[in-house]
């Protein structure tokens, strides 16, 4: 292969054209992944955060809706104003499995202020007469209304609601309290998106003694070295490892945010998290998102390979039409040419040049053959030829008068 | 005779020696040299450097060593 020749420079500068284009696919299918990916992760993100929220009006508007049932209850009443806390449990005990398996695990009766202490735990009788102390117990005495929130406390991380709950003569004989697990909500997410979340717990907020006391009584590994800032409360996977966050959870923006993507195996997973907030506001948790685009990333895949096979095949098929083009249009004539001109020279002066088209090389075929027939012209009258080789000086003058 | 046309006697006869195209070989080797084969004739004078052009064209087209 001769690296000058048109051929070469032709077949180099479309391999070029196939590189550049095979590359600006590539990158074109992977700027399109890194967006898509970006808009699914925050698209999760998103989502998440609605159903979250949409869980959590749920949930208060059942736990309300149950609240309001146990306040009109004669019985349940006079029992809590009269502070027989044997009647009470006598009462609610037998509903307390109904609402548990219905999500409602925290279930308590409080004594009115200035005291507000734990007056019986439904789900915990035998303890009670503990002041609890928390934000929505100020709140509730203040407003003497139904408050409702997420609240840390030693049970867990739970969506509450405490409301007044009246005596036979519409006065405050104490609060009710109704409550449920956050971490129950990721399985019902889970379900709903096929994504994993974790619910992650701000450590600020934790106590250290607390979580490894409780990690023993739910028969779960202490994980609380696992992070430095947050402890995962619950996940809806058993892999620890894809709920990885350096940051701090009090510093994640209200609207979420997405952390990227990452690869395991075969899988491919884009990650948020979004901040999840007490009644008073602090970011005392947040929920891990990861939804796994495995198969978005093998459909991109596929389509990359296809691609890149359509420009292959493409390209080698215009290098091929472009090669055969100029080969019959231009080399060949070229080579005609060529041989022509040798012949020429070695005494050949009949051999014509056919002038094929009146094209580019069509005219350079015709002012060659035009030069021939000037060339045998002079042949022909070079004494020295007609002299010395009759022979030539003959076929030159042959030729000559043969030339239309 | 001259050594420019002694060279043309070889090479016309390794052309008819290996049955060769005439004007193809001469056309070829009188391009390179720069020389109408037809012009050299026993009374051509030596030209030392049309000598050496010439046998270098032999040489490449026919491997023939002069």
């Amino acid at each position: 292969m001769k690296w000058n020749s048109i051929r070469t420079k032709v077949l180099v500068t479309l391999l070029g054209c196939l590189v550049v284009g095979v590359a600006g696919i590539v990158g074109l299918m992977r700027y399109s992944f890194e967006r898509n990916s970006q808009a699914l992760a925050a698209e999760s993100v998103t989502g998440a955060q609605k159903l979250f929220t949409i869980l959590e009006a749920r949930e208060i508007s059942k736990m309300t809706a149950v609240s309001e049932m146990l306040a009109t209850n004669p019985q349940v009443r006079d029992a809590f104003a009269a502070r027989d806390r044997e009647r009470l449990l006598e009462l609610t005990a037998p509903l307390y499995p109904e609402l548990k398996r219905e999500g409602i695990t925290n279930w308590m009766f409080h004594t009115p202020e200035p005291n507000m202490v734990v007056f019986l735990r439904l789900h915990n009788p035998s303890k009670f007469g503990d002041a609890l102390n928390r934000y929505i117990d100020k709140q509730v005495v203040s407003t003497h209304a139904l408050v409702s929130g997420n609240e840390l406390a030693k049970a867990g991380f739970a969506v509450r609601i405490l409301r007044p709950f009246p005596d036979s003569t519409g006065g405050v004989a104490g609060y009710l309290e109704l409550g449920e697990e956050l971490g129950q909500f990721i399985h019902t997410m889970k379900e709903q998106t096929g994504s994993d979340y974790g619910l992650l717990l701000n450590k600020n907020y934790m106590d250290r003694q607390f979580w490894a006391d409780s990690s023993k009584v739910w028969k779960r590994r202490d994980d609380w070295d696992d992070n430095p800032n947050f402890v995962i409360a619950d996940k809806t996977t058993a892999d620890n490892s894809i709920f990885r966050f350096q940051g701090d959870l009090a510093n994640v923006p209200e609207h979420g945010e997405v952390l990227g993507r990452f690869q395991d195996g075969n899988s491919v997973f884009v990650r948020g998290i979004f901040p999840v907030r007490d009644a008073a506001g602090n970011t005392v948790g947040a929920m891990f998102v990861v939804r796994d685009i495995s198969g978005f990333y093998v459909v991109m895949k596929h389509t990359q390979t296809v691609l890149v096979a359509l420009t292959i095949a493409a390209l080698a098929l215009v290098t091929v039409l472009v090669l055969t083009l100029l080969s019959r249009l231009v080399f060949r004539r070229l080579d005609h040419i060529v041989m022509v001109a040798t012949r020429v020279v070695g005494g050949d002066y009949k051999t014509a040049i056919h002038v094929s088209s009146d094209d580019e090389v069509g005219q350079f075929e015709q002012l060659f053959e035009q030069f021939r027939q000037v060339f045998v012209d002079v042949l022909a009258h070079v004494p020295e030829l007609q002299e010395q080789q009759p022979s030539a000086g003959a076929q030159a003058r042959e030729a000559r008068a043969g030339t239309p | 005779m001259s050594q420019i046309y002694e060279i043309k006697l070889r090479i016309e006869e390794k052309i008819k020696k290996d049955k060769l195209d005439e004007n193809e070989v001469k056309g070829k080797i009188g391009l390179k040299a720069g020389k109408l084969l037809a012009f050299i004739t026993a009374g051509t004078p030596d030209d030392p450097a049309a000598v050496a052009k010439l046998k270098a064209a032999a040489k490449e087209v026919l491997n023939l060593s002069l």
